[in-house]
């Protein structure tokens, strides 16, 4: 494994369904990304490592027009996101550390409210498919503060894949579950490798970061510090690599 | 139709929440109890006449009572980030601020009628021969109110000072609903003729669609980071 620094597409010779372009969001003084470029095809698994204030879940952020960026654009299947203009999100699915989910609503409740706002048409059918598919089907009637922080997680993947989004964006999906918990969401994330759908995901854990992708990027301090296809990767010689990459970006 | 359907999916949410919680429709409930009995102890009955300060002191309480539970429209919002969920679907942001502001309307205006109940109880107030035209008074009133009080709660919710900054940023763009609201319901409370209210209508009708119009203009800018 080397050490690239690089601004090439992450896929080529596929039409892309994500794109990023000279991608910058500055704080005042502080410039959390600093000038990504990106492309991910459908199918693309893309796991974003980098330490603490690498502006990881702020590039997340950009990508699913969560924030505006202070230079650059996003591109999702070919349209460029405009935030005068809404249609675009329907094609996203946000999980983030937050849930995003109204604890006194009930879990058919929260996923109604949010189907609704995305004008989706037979919800009646939608809610229990995708409860069955995070293993919630029998928890339908719970109001969601009175589910365990796994199961939340998982309703919050089921609210995040309601509309059938063709990008999924996962901040630290793993954070403070349980390895039970953590395994039942890894199942779940892997019935997303379905080849139509792009994932970008952000993550601490090396291991799980590794297991679904296939590209992976390190950020350090805003930028990319290396990025490259998995198989370039040797996952049990990874951590020395990845504080490597981390060092050589700070310096 | 969808937006309808959204603008639906925010006002049932919100309400559904309330019903829930009761967060903010028992806090208002009380404020209008409790400052009906002080009011009635703090004005001195047989020097004022209880009708001429009661329009007045039923709107202060409005104000007061409506931002108690106005200024929590984003408390729930708040936890585990849900209102950045609500940001993440394709519902525009006027859609979102017109099913939060409509939602807090059915909110207030119950409390309304719950205030001037009070009022006249303690205050012995007759309802005149048009009742109707007080209670178009209180929702043009409220519906103006809870525009602005909506607007400003997303403002206030993204500051370090929260609801403390609320009646700041608020209260001078209620003086025209105070002057014209009072002023038509100290005249219906007298049971003067309905032409001399009309004129006070017509400002709280305008009142409340700018305040409606600019809310639903401006909130997109609040609450877009």
């Amino acid at each position: 494994m080397e050490a690239v620094t690089a601004s090439a597409p992450v896929t080529q010779g596929v039409e892309p369904v994500l794109s990023a372009r000279g991608l910058v969001r500055e704080y005042g003084a502080v410039v959390a990304v600093d000038g990504i470029d990106l492309d991910l095809a459908p199918g693309d698994f893309l796991t974003i490592f980098g330490p603490n204030g690498a502006g990881k879940t702020s590039l997340l952020s950009l990508l699913g027009g969560r924030l505006k960026p202070t230079r650059g654009e996003v591109v999702i299947g070919g349209q460029r996101l405009d935030f005068g203009e809404t249609s675009w999100r329907s094609r996203i699915g946000v999980l983030s550390h937050q849930g995003f989910l109204y604890a006194h609503l009930t879990v058919e409740e929260n996923l109604r409210f949010f189907g609704r706002l995305f004008d989706l048409p037979d919800l009646d059918r939608r809610i229990p498919e995708r409860l069955e598919q995070v293993g919630l089907a029998d928890r339908a009637s719970f109001l969601s503060r009175q589910l365990s922080h796994g199961m939340r997680q998982r309703l919050a993947l089921a609210r995040a894949l309601l509309h059938d989004p063709e990008v999924v964006l996962l901040d630290e999906p793993y954070t403070g579950l349980d390895p039970y918990a953590a395994s039942v969401l890894r199942n779940v994330l892997s019935s997303l490798h379905d080849g139509r759908r792009t994932v970008v995901m952000v993550t601490h854990n090396l291991t799980q970061g590794l297991e679904l992708s296939n590209r992976v990027a390190i950020q350090v301090r805003g930028a990319f510090a290396w990025e490259g296809p998995r198989e370039r990767i040797d996952a049990a010689d990874f951590e020395r690599f990845y504080h490597h990459v981390v060092e050589d970006g700070r310096e | 139709m969808s937006y309808v359907r959204q603008v639906y999916a925010i006002i049932w949410k919100d309400l559904l929440l309330e019903l829930r919680t009761r967060e903010r429709i028992a806090a208002m409930g009380a404020f209008a109890v409790l400052a009906g009995v002080l009011f009635n102890y703090a004005t001195d009955q047989t020097i004022v006449r209880p009708q001429d300060v009661a329009a007045g002191l039923i709107w202060m309480t409005l104000v007061f009572g409506g931002l108690l539970g106005i200024g929590r429209t984003f408390h729930l919002e708040a936890q585990d980030g849900a209102f950045q969920g609500v940001l993440t679907s394709p519902a525009p942001k006027d859609a979102i601020f017109l099913g939060k502001t409509l939602a807090n309307f059915v909110l207030l205006f119950v409390v309304s009628l719950l205030v001037v109940a009070v009022f006249m109880l303690f205050f012995r107030l007759e309802l005149g021969s048009n009742p109707g035209m007080l209670v178009l008074t209180l929702a043009l009133g409220a519906l103006g109110f809870v525009a602005l009080g909506t607007l400003f709660s997303a403002v206030s919710s993204g500051t370090h000072m929260g609801e403390t900054l609320l009646p700041i940023l608020v209260f001078p763009l209620l003086v025209p609903m105070v002057i014209y609201g009072v002023s038509a319901t100290s005249r219906l409370f007298a049971d003067r003729p309905v032409a001399e209210v009309a004129g006070n209508l017509r400002m709280l009708g305008a009142f409340a669609v700018l305040g409606v119009a600019a809310g639903a203009v401006l909130f997109r800018y609040v609450v877009e980071e």
